[in-house]
């Protein structure tokens, strides 16, 4: 396993530079996250949280300042590699899941291999492994549209490992869930932490932010990391 | 090896995403097979006409000589033959009667032509034309296939009667059938001799509708044409080569107009493609925002769209240029008969061979095909640029 960590330093983000709409979205943003480690990422809604998730999970690079992800410094990256090394590196869990409704489990598990040239038989042997391990294997040739909600989840995070990826991000895990389902999600999290994985959530919800699996809160105000 | 199964994938992808929007892919697949279909099916159609007509004008007098009077045309004597005579490199005259003879129960007009092939050069190879049967002797025709389909009204047509001009009948025994490929010329046509063709139509023994000259060598058919029309004033003199710029003109002319109408169904076709590639449905939109976001290039999803584009109109251009050559074929070119033939009330049945040639098929490829990938691959672009970030929010 590549030793994974994020570092960011005095990284600033503005969108529309130049123009009359230009919104400053982060500001000196100095955080190191460690390798192997579950924070969470904490703040109002517009505080910058999302922005700074884009930059971590390769996205975007920041407008200025320097950021290291996986040991690869993205700061004038061409766009192009942007999406190799966050391919490689980054597994996204979306907070309204965005799986497509049309696919079945299977097709949108294997979905980020599809580029990579990897055939139909090695696609659905990775993704049975995880589907397994998900316990959503019986859902496997189903519509997406046609299973729970919390089913839908495990699906986005089936394609978020069917990579391989040694960082998880989380946006909003737990918005859509009750609080059975969220407690799975933070007992998949922690799975996934013990296998290796760095885990950055961000969330409101006090089941994940004072979940003993969390190891950080990096509270966000403004663009700027608020320090209590 | 890599980037092939790259693209096999993508294009499996392409495929179901098809399937998953398969009435819009259905939609464009069955408009885009028209706009083919109609394109395709009159340039068969004009091409096998004009080919046809080619083939069988082989056949007409290298110069006709017609009198005119008050700018209409009047039979001309047979003396006219002797003031000829002066001119060197003319091999033969023939007198030729070529006329109209409405029958009153069909409402059709057939074509006469009165010939003496026995006494023209290269006379016998009228016998060429005819599918059954043998140049005509005295009483006797040889029929258009219409002409005969008509006479025979389910029976054989051996015996048939004609009316002269003062009503009384004439009585003809059928010597043969013309062969369906000389349809374009001889469907409403009745061949005989000249004698006979005289008598059905009350010409006096001296006159013929016009004269056919065979020249000794081709190549002086414009001189020699142009020596009978100083030499006789009163007439008109047409050659083959002329005939055959008339019917390449009528044709071409019919096929400019049809073709303008095509071309605007084209236009529309174009428009109509467009605005269904590059209208993105909120979900298109979202569905490329979640590819790029788990880690598809730019170029994958226009790769993605291309090979929908293609699909699309590879499908599309089968069917339609099938559907076509099936028009052409089996159909008669039912669609474009009437522009493409005009006036006659015997319409030819025509056997028409689509001729299918590669210059003709890749015009129309890129007439169909480049605008609707064009149509596809330019706003996918736009689409495929749409930040990843979007599936964030």
């Amino acid at each position: 396993m590549t030793a994974s960590f994020v570092a960011l330093e005095d990284v600033c983000k503005i969108y529309n530079q130049g123009q009359p709409n230009q919104v400053r979205a982060l500001h000196n943003i100095n955080l190191v996250i460690a390798a192997n480690s579950m924070v969470c990422l904490q703040g109002a809604s517009g505080s910058g949280k999302s922005t700074l998730l884009s930059i971590i999970g390769c996205v975007f690079p920041p407008t200025s300042g320097r950021a290291t992800i996986a040991g690869k410094a993205l700061s004038r990256m061409p766009d192009r590699f942007l999406t190799i090394h966050r391919r490689n590196t980054i597994g996204f869990i979306f907070q309204h899941f965005n799986i497509l409704p049309d696919l079945t489990v299977l097709e949108n598990i294997t979905l980020p291999l599809m580029p990579l040239g990897i055939g139909p038989g090695a696609r659905k042997e990775r993704a049975e492994r995880l589907m397994e391990m998900l316990s959503i294997g019986h859902r496997s040739n189903f519509p997406a549209r046609q299973i729970s909600g919390g089913e839908l989840q495990r699906v986005a995070i089936a394609r978020a490992l069917i990579n391989d990826p040694p960082i998880v991000l989380a946006d909003e895990p737990t918005a859509h869930l009750d609080h059975t389902l969220s407690l799975a999600f933070m007992e998949i999290m922690r799975e996934l932490q013990r296998a290796g994985k760095t885990i950055i959530l961000t969330s409101h919800d006090p089941l994940i932010t004072q979940h003993p699996a969390v190891e950080r809160i990096i509270a966000i105000e403004d663009g700027e990391i608020h320090v209590p | 090896m890599m980037s092939f199964a790259r693209q096999a994938n993508i294009i499996d992808y392409s495929l179901s995403s098809l399937w998953r929007r398969r009435f819009k892919s259905l939609g464009v697949m069955v408009v885009f097979a028209g706009v083919i279909f109609l394109l395709a099916s009159f340039q068969m159609t004009t091409k096998a006409l004009t080919n046809a007509a080619s083939d069988i004008l082989a056949f007409a007098p290298e110069i006709t000589i017609q009198k005119m009077k008050a700018g209409r045309q009047e039979s001309i004597p047979l003396e006219y033959k002797e003031k000829l005579a002066v001119i060197l490199g003319i091999r033969a005259i023939t007198p030729r009667i070529w006329g109209y003879y409405f029958n009153e129960t069909s409402g059709a007009n057939y074509t006469v032509l009165g010939l003496d092939p026995f006494s023209m050069p290269l006379g016998d190879q009228l016998g060429e034309a005819i599918d059954t049967g043998a140049l005509p002797l005295d009483h006797e025709a040889v029929l258009g296939q219409g002409v005969f389909a008509e006479l025979a009204g389910g029976g054989d047509a051996v015996i048939f009667s004609l009316f002269r001009p003062d009503l009384s009948l004439k009585t003809f025994s059928r010597a043969g059938v013309f062969k369906a490929e000389t349809n374009i010329l001889t469907y409403d046509t009745l061949f005989m001799n000249l004698d006979d063709a005289r008598d059905l139509f009350s010409l006096p023994a001296d006159m013929a509708t016009d004269l056919c000259v065979t020249v000794a060598n081709p190549n002086e058919v414009q001189t020699i044409a142009k020596k009978i029309a100083a030499l006789l004033p009163d007439t008109r003199v047409v050659t083959r080569q002329q005939i055959q710029k008339t019917y390449q003109g009528v044709f071409g002319w019919r096929s400019g107009f049809a073709s303008i109408c095509l071309l605007t169904a084209l236009a529309a076709f174009i428009i109509f493609a467009w605005d269904k590639a590059s209208g993105l449905t909120p979900e298109e939109r979202k569905e490329i925002s979640i590819l790029k976001i788990i880690g598809w290039q730019t170029s994958d999803v226009l790769t993605l769209r291309f090979w929908e584009g293609v699909t699309v109109s590879t499908v599309s251009f089968v069917v339609g240029y099938t559907l076509a050559y099936v028009h052409v074929s089996f159909f008669e070119a039912s669609l474009f008969r009437p522009v493409l033939l005009g006036w006659s009330v015997l319409h030819p049945a025509l056997r028409l061979v689509p001729s299918v040639e590669l210059g003709e098929t890749l015009l129309i490829l890129c007439l169909t095909v480049v605008p609707y990938l064009a149509a596809t691959i330019i706003p996918a672009w736009r689409a495929a640029i749409i930040p990843a970030d979007s599936a964030l929010n």
